[in-house]
């Protein structure tokens, strides 16, 4: 094996198919495939649907990536697939063609975590990831702070939400506000429109009783909740509704969107500080977000944080993320799975490759 | 299977002043749930039903990290010790009973206690007894004729709810089995 092993990284743990090709930190291949459309008449994923999307994406998809980077099957030095955390039948399909793969080519294969991969990424847009390093994730089902000590071998769970996710609150308040879906980018859309100090939203779990001090932090110093935002914004539309009012939606939207942001940047921006972590690397498909990149830019610069952005379509679920990942993973020297493993739906982000 | 009746036999209204006591109420209840068990959840967005859950999780002593199934539209949370699994289902975005059977919740429910979020009018075929609870909060409606509302911050202020219980079917005929 050379230097930079050649890696062939699959993703299907929830409705985009992706395959990526990397040479050690360089990007050959970055294709994806998403059934996103086949979602939309059910206001978001239906996981049965992705897993049979999967299933008909994926060789096609394989095919592209392989074609795009110029190499055959035979060239690859590792194979590389999410095991979780996902949504289980969607995981099954991609878990399933790469022990196909490894079987049929005799390739090692590494089980990859998806949330480290989201971080693991960061080596293709600007290079090796700093020290001090910690990660903010915000997508339809997740939204997590990480603190990244060693990339391939030890990664902590600083914080992440007890009820939605920040992404699921986006769909949800733009079905209250009849947006549509994804909600992501319809609000942040509408929202340039409206004023985002206009309705007060609440910043779930910033009440001392949750936060705590640094000394003494609370339960839920780095923890985020978007249930009791939702359930402001639904009171919110009812009494317009109620009174015979026009529903200020491009306000809400936009008082939404500040409250949420809001508490994400700075909860992000204390755990960083609190923890002696110099960088940030936001990830996940709601990094695309205006809003939040610009709030989060400008407390991170206030605070002396460096922030690393991954171009969009390395924040959106990839393949090339999963390749990129197991190529740090191979390079440290760490075993490969073998084919003795399940998908793990809840896989935490302490468990960055499975061990055999 | 079908309901034996489709009218409750009982129906029973508790108040909760907050979470916690929601969510203890929960864990009670929880102690007269076994394998095989359905709730239907009820009650508007934010009514408070995946704050239920989580302690109905404690109390039937599963592993937690009980958050909004929507996303993933059924979640599984093993018990830690000799007890049901706890099957956590939101089925807002399911338009039918058709869609509940594709999710293969057959498969778990002998094992486990299943709540089904939203559930009320699709789930009721997968068992002939069920506990429908129901939460009530505020609503914007409840404050037409007051000035609009602009200030919804986080406050320690109380956020009551009533929680409206119904017992179906055989299984639930004696509401007192349920201990509150």
């Amino acid at each position: 094996m050379s230097a930079a092993p050649l890696i062939l990284g699959i993703e299907s743990s929830c409705d985009e198919t992706g395959v990526g090709i990397v040479r050690g930190t360089e990007l050959l291949a970055n294709t994806v495939s998403t059934s996103m459309e086949q979602h939309v008449r059910f206001g978001g994923v239906i996981p049965e649907i992705a897993a049979r999307a999967h299933l008909e994406t994926m060789i096609p998809t394989l095919q592209q990536a392989l074609d795009t980077a110029g190499v055959s099957l035979d060239d690859v030095d590792a194979l590389a697939v999410t095991s979780g955390p996902g949504l289980s039948g969607a995981l099954m399909v991609g878990v399933a063609a790469a022990k196909a793969l490894a079987a049929a080519t005799g390739k090692p294969l590494y089980a990859i975590n998806h949330l480290v991969a989201h971080v693991g990424v960061g080596v293709l847009d600007g290079g090796e990831l700093p020290e001090n390093l910690g990660a903010l994730l915000v997508s339809g089902g997740h939204t997590e702070i990480l603190k990244v000590n060693e990339l391939t071998s030890d990664v902590e769970l600083l914080g992440q939400t007890i009820d939605d996710a920040a992404g699921e609150a986006y769909d949800k308040v733009a079905r209250l506000l009849g947006l549509g879906y994804p909600g992501g980018p319809a609000v942040d859309r509408i929202a340039k429109e409206g004023n985002p100090k206009a309705i007060r939203f609440p910043r779930g779990l910033t009440m001392p009783k949750f936060v705590g001090t640094a000394d003494a932090p609370g339960k839920h110093r780095y923890d985020f909740s978007f249930s009791g935002l939702k359930t402001a914004v639904a009171r919110s539309v009812e009494q317009y509704q109620a009174k015979g009012l026009e529903v200020p939606v491009a306000d809400i939207a936009a008082s939404f969107q500040e409250a949420v942001v809001d508490v994400v940047t700075k909860k992000a921006v204390m755990a960083c500080t609190e923890h002696g972590l110099t960088s940030l690397l936001l990830g996940g498909g709601v990094a695309a977000n205006s809003r939040l990149r610009e709030l989060l830019a400008a407390r991170c610069a206030s605070a002396g944080i460096t922030l690393r952005v991954p171009k969009p379509s390395l924040c959106t679920d990839n393949g090339a993320m999963i390749a990129a990942l197991a190529s740090q993973v191979v390079s440290a020297g760490v075993a490969p799975t073998g084919l003795g493993f399940a998908t793990d739906p809840g896989q935490p982000v302490t468990q960055i490759s499975l061990t055999a | 299977m079908k309901p034996v009746t489709d009218s409750p036999l009982w129906t029973r209204e508790i108040e909760s002043i907050d979470a916690e006591t929601t969510q203890a109420l929960a864990a009670r209840i929880a102690g007269a749930l076994g394998p095989g068990d359905l709730i239907l959840l009820s009650g508007e967005l934010g009514a408070g039903k995946t704050t239920f859950t989580q302690g109905l999780g404690e109390g039937l002593g599963v592993r937690g990290g009980i958050i909004s199934p929507t996303f993933v539209l059924a979640r599984v949370h093993p018990a830690l010790a000799d007890g049901p699994d706890l099957v956590h289902v939101d089925a807002y975005r399911l338009g039918s009973s058709g869609e509940i059977d594709d999710i293969d919740l057959e498969a778990t429910m002998p094992t486990s206690v299943t709540v089904i979020e939203w559930g009320r009018g699709k789930a009721e075929h997968l068992a002939d007894s069920y506990l429908e609870i129901h939460l009530l909060r505020a609503t914007g409606d409840d404050e037409a004729g007051e000035e609009i509302i602009i200030d919804f911050e986080e406050t320690d202020e109380d956020d009551p709810r009533v929680l409206r219980i119904s017992g179906y079917g055989p299984r639930w005929a004696d509401p007192a089995l349920l201990g509150l």
